[in-house]
């Protein structure tokens, strides 16, 4: 009959995400950064490949660099996530969410569903396209990489699974904190902050700490030539979605107990 | 219809709501006075399943809000009209509702006609006056044609014509056979529109009953003018009322009825030449009920500080 079911209130949550100008501008600034920096920084490197040390072309990746433009855009992705559910708190329309939706955790999966279905569809069409059009910078003079290797297939994928996992870390961190400005700001702190406390650290601490931090896992994902000191590309992916999973029910159980 | 029963409701040190027992009724236009602060808003943030209830519980025909199949068919409300994402369109905002609800599209045009903001439905919600925010609301809350109906303040931010549409409709809805609670803080608004009334101070149930019912329940007063103001005053004071002189020859007596007012004057030959019983107003009639309410409360913080 006609009762609220999971498909519904997705239904419902989709036309909530696509009707506001935030989630689109979200969307054309992480595809801007991915390709744009991507674009700078192998343009860069070709410009001094032949001054760069041995070492360096050595343990070049080519795939890893024309994805470089996922680090800037990883913090786009966590602003579409955290703004999807801030939002309704700054504005008060949670309450009429709730009142439509009152099974809470049927908000959550229904909102997830939304935010990782078309992040994963933008962020995977990005990394390919900034692959593709670093293979092109390189071409001629840095060495370059083909999809047809399996490792690299696998490095370009896990590119945008990449910035869909931040996308739901943004989000998982906007459930808890309920305020836009304090879970982007614990946001980029998880991302550029906790990396230069790490660095203040004993150096041997540092190799054992640096490999857990999330843009070190994001590192390994996208790395076809494995990193010192880092985990293997599946390892880092199942840790980071531990990450967020940890995140995320936290949220979740704080959501469903909270008074809206 | 609504039921409250001992509902108690504590944020922190606060007791918002203290074992707060009523009833609403359908066919009727219920209103629910208190001052502000008084947990007007909690009670329907609990009904609405918003917010937990620290003891007891709030069913809408029987039913917790949480186990309803599909809420905004079976409860219409307008909790805060400005709660709507400030980037959206009011076509759109409505459009995410009814979908959730498997509401069928051409209600979001039906009720944007009917609330009359169809013309700015394609606008933002963030450039709306508060007029239009409320309008919203009330198109939110019809959309799944439901049978109870709540309304936190809604009169607040309407212009005259927009109260006088709002007090025809509430009656409306309620000749439909629906339930319909209003909120108010207004007690002259709730003489006008309501014919139930629930009265409540600092969260605790104080009266209910009918415009009339409240008013005939208070003690009235006695406005009378005489030959000797003097002597007829010294006269009733001794029989243990009290009278209030005014400076256009009429005193008010009150705790007496106008029959025991005009037979004392017979009896010491006082010439009457006005003589009106006055039905206490509802707005004197809430001062009286919390009065109670906010001087127990003050007496007992005071008790706390001293």
């Amino acid at each position: 009959m006609d009762r609220v079911t999971l498909a519904s209130t997705t239904h419902a949550e989709w036309i909530k995400f696509r009707t506001v100008r935030s989630t689109i501008m979200g969307y054309i600034v992480t595809i801007l950064l991915t390709r744009g920096i991507g674009a700078l920084i192998t343009t860069a490197i070709r410009g001094h490949w032949r001054t760069m040390n041995p070492l360096d072309r050595l343990t070049f990746d080519p795939v890893s660099t024309s994805l470089g433009g996922t680090l800037f855009a990883q913090f786009a992705v966590g602003v579409i996530g955290v703004l999807f559910i801030t939002s309704e708190y700054s504005s008060g329309s949670i309450r009429t969410t709730f009142a439509a939706t009152p099974r809470r955790i049927q908000v959550v999966v229904a909102k997830l569903a939304v935010l990782i279905s078309v992040t994963v569809v933008v962020a995977e069409v990005v990394v390919f396209v900034a692959f593709l059009l670093g293979q092109r910078i390189y071409e001629g003079v840095v060495p370059t990489a083909s999809l047809a290797s399996g490792a690299v297939l696998r490095s370009v994928i896990l590119g945008g699974v990449y910035l869909t996992i931040l996308a739901t870390l943004g989000f998982g961190l906007g459930l808890i904190l309920r305020q836009q400005s304090a879970a982007i700001s614990v946001f980029t702190s998880l991302l550029l902050i906790v990396p230069i406390i790490v660095f203040v650290l004993p150096q041997s601490w540092q190799d054992s700490v640096t490999r857990y931090e999330p843009s070190s896992l994001g590192h390994a994902m996208m790395s076809t030539t494995a990193p010192l000191n880092m985990f293997g590309p599946w390892t880092a992916t199942l840790l980071l979605l531990g990450y967020v999973a940890v995140v995320l029910v936290a949220g979740a159980t704080l959501l469903v107990r909270r008074d809206a | 219809m609504i039921s409250v029963e001992h509902l108690s409701k504590r944020y922190g040190d606060t007791l918002a709501v203290n074992d707060l027992s009523f009833e609403v009724r359908p066919g009727v236009v219920t209103g629910f006075l208190g001052p502000n602060g008084s947990g007007k808003s909690t009670t329907m943030r609990v009904i609405m399943g918003l917010d937990a209830p620290t003891s007891g519980h709030a069913t809408i025909d029987g039913q917790r809000y949480r186990n309803l199949k599909a809420p905004l068919r079976e409860v219409g409300a307008l909790l805060d009209a400005a709660a709507v994402h400030p980037g959206r369109t009011a076509r759109n905002h409505l459009l995410a509702l009814a979908t959730s609800n498997r509401i069928p599209v051409r209600r979001v045009e039906e009720v944007l006609e009917f609330t009359g903001i169809a013309a700015v439905a394609d606008k933002k919600v963030g450039g709306y006056s508060l007029g239009m925010s409320q309008r919203l609301g009330i198109a939110a809350a019809l959309l799944g044609d439901p049978p109870v109906l709540l309304f936190d303040e809604p009169v607040n931010g309407l212009d005259p014509e927009g109260i006088r549409w709002i007090r025809a409709f509430f009656r409306a809805l309620a000749i439909e056979g629906r339930t319909v609670f209003v909120s108010s803080h207004l007690m002259s608004e709730m003489a006008q529109s309501a014919d139930e009334i629930i009265v409540i101070g600092r969260g605790r149930f104080i009266t209910q009953g009918t415009v009339d019912e409240l008013t005939a329940s208070a003690d009235g007063t006695v406005l009378v003018r005489s030959a000797d103001n003097v002597a007829l005053r010294r006269l009733l004071e001794t029989s243990g009322t009290t009278v209030d002189s005014a400076n256009d020859g009429t005193m008010t007596v009150r705790g007496t009825s106008a029959e025991a007012v005009g037979t004392a004057a017979l009896a010491a030959g006082i010439a009457i030449f006005e003589l009106t019983p006055q039905r206490a107003s509802l707005e004197e009639v809430f001062m009286d009920l919390t009065a109670d309410a906010v001087e127990y409360a003050s007496a007992v913080e005071s008790t706390r500080h001293g």
